[in-house]
């Protein structure tokens, strides 16, 4: 008797744990809350709306850029190229709205940042979709091509001039929320329409989780593909528009590494790699995980040294998610 | 006839080869002057380090993986080095020290990668963040420098009129390529990229040699941070940043496939050579670094391009 109970027991903490891990929004959102708590009560000022506000302006451009790559990776794909693709967004944004270089209208100047964006993703998609060079091929091309005409752009000159117009949209407020966070809002609510409420959503899952099912089934994976390129490009020059004005100066070294905070957030966020399988709940717990850790180091009160262990707490972050998957497939009845 | 002369043709090397002798006409009618030997072997320095990395990526790559992690085990090798030295070690062990971790640090890779199956993307791209953490954490973001000059010596001594880091490229690559063509060990490592799952069944060591494979490429960094810590006689925790993209981009250039089982090592070094001097060129010509990285940038996306037309006309034919 005694024995079955135990067991009965072991199992249920087991399944309690698998189920949280698959469930992996719901797993990190508890363990989110646990750190919270944890630095709240050794800092309160941790919890004080400004903190909160300057965490979630932080995650914001991140954010908005998980979106489009997490579909790419649902699609079976990758994209490292984000990075370089916000610098040339920054630096040519930066020209056009100058009020010592091209002088355009601010809603011209958005208008053809976001065309830009769009332009440069349709180009690693149809390379991707239609030419069929693998996308991590692409992307690492595009990374490194695209920090060049960066700095060919920028000329070694910085720009500080943006017109208030421009400033407004990284600085500015609305009910006394940031702009950036209402954008983050609705790109977030057009993600969940597009993935639950449209077509193309469930196209995306199918091509990732069996390309040759989808083909057969009379599904485009070519144009699938090519959208999912085209929309990162389009979400990175949202996520420029709203981060870069929040600056003092424009250079040419504007979102190096975004790519690979990208990428490691979308993964922590329980997406895979092999295409099929993500949510986007899970990676807006990523985000907000993979975004917070410096900021709670520096309200843990360990002192200047702290700080400088952020990237190896990252790095755990990610290992352990990956433990965790490895946890669940073995555990799966 | 025809077959033979278009299988030749279409070999990834061959059209490499083809773009560096264009290359060196290009050169020999812009500036003669860069052709020089003593300009070559001045010049040469930059690429020792990228090319002994880029040996074992080589393998990695034909097995169908990925090493995101060898710029931070470079940093963290470094750091190493560089810690124990201010603590009062000696240098021999401090320099032993670093390729144990090196070593170690590519160990870990290759279990989880073999154990867990799980993408080596996602792994070393978690290792990647890891490691350099470490180094900046134990080292916080401060340079070591001042090291022996016994030690620094390594970095520029010459030996047969070649710099000391290229005679252990040479050990590397022709030991290397030995195993690679001479043993069963390389037939295994092609296997493993063109069918991992028939290769276990055909009773290859598939994990033992993956885990070899990724330990391997650990010592190598290792071995790369040292002579770069020579060289400049500094260490610190932000060495190697970004060079996993220069050594991926030299080993696909040449005509490495990423998704594994096809390519060679003198494809590699082909790779290597194109890369190093254009990069080289363009600067030593022009004197613009941005254009550099546009012209690597794209020089990577046309080759993939014309060895996938390539070889779509050699099998349609």
């Amino acid at each position: 008797m005694n024995h079955t109970d135990d067991t009965r027991k072991t199992s249920g903490w087991l399944r309690m744990i698998t189920y949280l891990l698959r469930h992996r929004a719901i797993g990190l959102f508890l363990f989110i809350g646990l750190l919270t708590t944890v630095v709240s009560w050794i800092n309160p000022a941790f919890l004080s709306g400004q903190n909160l506000r300057d965490i979630a302006v932080q995650a914001a451009p991140i954010c908005i850029i998980s979106c489009g790559v997490m579909l790419v990776l649902v699609a079976g794909e990758i994209d490292i190229s984000v990075g370089s693709m916000m610098g040339v967004l920054a630096a040519s944004m930066g020209i056009m709205v100058s009020a010592s270089r091209a002088q355009l209208p601010p809603h011209v100047a958005i208008a053809l940042t976001l065309l830009i964006g769009i332009g440069m993703g349709l180009f690693n998609g149809l390379l991707v979709a239609y030419v069929g060079v693998p996308s991590i091929i692409v992307t690492l091309g595009m990374l490194t091509a695209l920090r060049g005409l960066t700095e060919i752009i920028m000329n070694g000159a910085w720009i500080t001039d943006l017109p208030d117009e421009i400033r407004f949209l990284g600085t500015g407020t609305i009910l006394s929320i940031p702009l950036s966070l209402w954008t983050t809002a609705c790109v977030l609510a057009v993600t969940i329409w597009l993935i639950h409420r449209t077509p193309i959503g469930r196209r995306i899952y199918a091509t990732g989780s069996n390309p040759q099912a989808a083909q057969l089934a009379g599904l485009s994976i070519k144009s699938i593909k090519l959208f999912v390129f085209a929309w990162t490009g389009l979400l990175t020059a949202v996520a420029t528009l709203v981060s870069v004005p929040q600056l003092s100066v424009v250079d040419s070294g504007i979102g190096i590494g975004t790519e690979l905070l990208v990428v490691t957030c979308v993964v922590v966020g329980g997406t895979s790699v092999n295409g099929g399988v993500g949510t986007l709940s899970g990676v807006l717990c990523g985000v907000a995980l993979m975004t917070m850790i410096s900021t709670v180091l520096i309200f843990l009160k360990l002192g200047e040294h702290a700080t400088y262990w952020s990237r190896a707490i990252q790095g755990l972050f990610i290992l352990g998610a990956i433990l965790a998957d490895h946890w669940i497939s073995n555990h799966k009845k | 006839m025809k077959a033979i002369f278009l299988r030749i043709l279409s070999l990834p090397e061959t059209f490499l080869s083809c773009l560096i002798i264009t290359l060196f006409a290009l050169i020999s009618q812009l500036d003669p002057s860069f052709l020089q030997w003593e300009v070559q072997r001045s010049l040469s320095s930059h690429i020792w380090e990228l090319a002994i990395i880029a040996i074992p990526m080589t393998l990695i790559i034909l097995t169908a993986g990925i090493d995101l992690s060898v710029g931070s085990i470079m940093s963290l090798s470094a750091i190493t080095a560089g810690m124990l030295f201010q603590a009062g070690s000696s240098m021999p062990l401090a320099c032993g020290a670093a390729l144990l971790t090196g070593t170690i640090g590519g160990f870990l890779n290759g279990f989880f990668i073999a154990r867990m199956r799980v993408h080596p993307l996602i792994i070393t791209l978690a290792t990647m963040a890891t490691y350099r953490g470490i180094a900046e954490g134990i080292s916080q973001a401060k340079p070591v420098s001042g090291f022996p000059a016994g030690f620094t010596r390594l970095g520029q001594d010459e030996w047969l009129n070649l710099p000391f880091a290229a005679w252990l490229f040479l050990i590397m690559f022709v030991s290397v390529f030995w195993v690679i063509h001479r043993r069963a060990l390389g037939l295994h490592v092609y296997a493993i990229g063109n069918n991992d799952t028939a290769s276990r069944f055909s009773g290859i060591h598939v994990d033992r040699i993956l885990i070899g494979l990724y330990t391997f490429s650990g010592f190598a960094s290792a071995l790369a941070a040292l002579l770069f810590v020579a060289r400049r006689n500094t260490a610190k925790a932000d060495i190697g940043m970004g060079i996993e993209l220069g050594v991926i981009t030299a080993v696909v250039i040449g005509g490495v496939s990423i998704f594994g089982g096809r390519g060679t090592l003198v494809g590699t070094c082909l790779g290597l050579l194109l890369i190093h001097e254009t990069r080289e060129f363009v600067s030593w010509h022009w004197n613009r670094d941005e254009f550099i990285l546009i012209v690597l940038g794209l020089l990577l996306i046309v080759s993939v391009v014309f060895q996938k037309l390539l070889r779509h006309k050699q099998n349609s034919s």
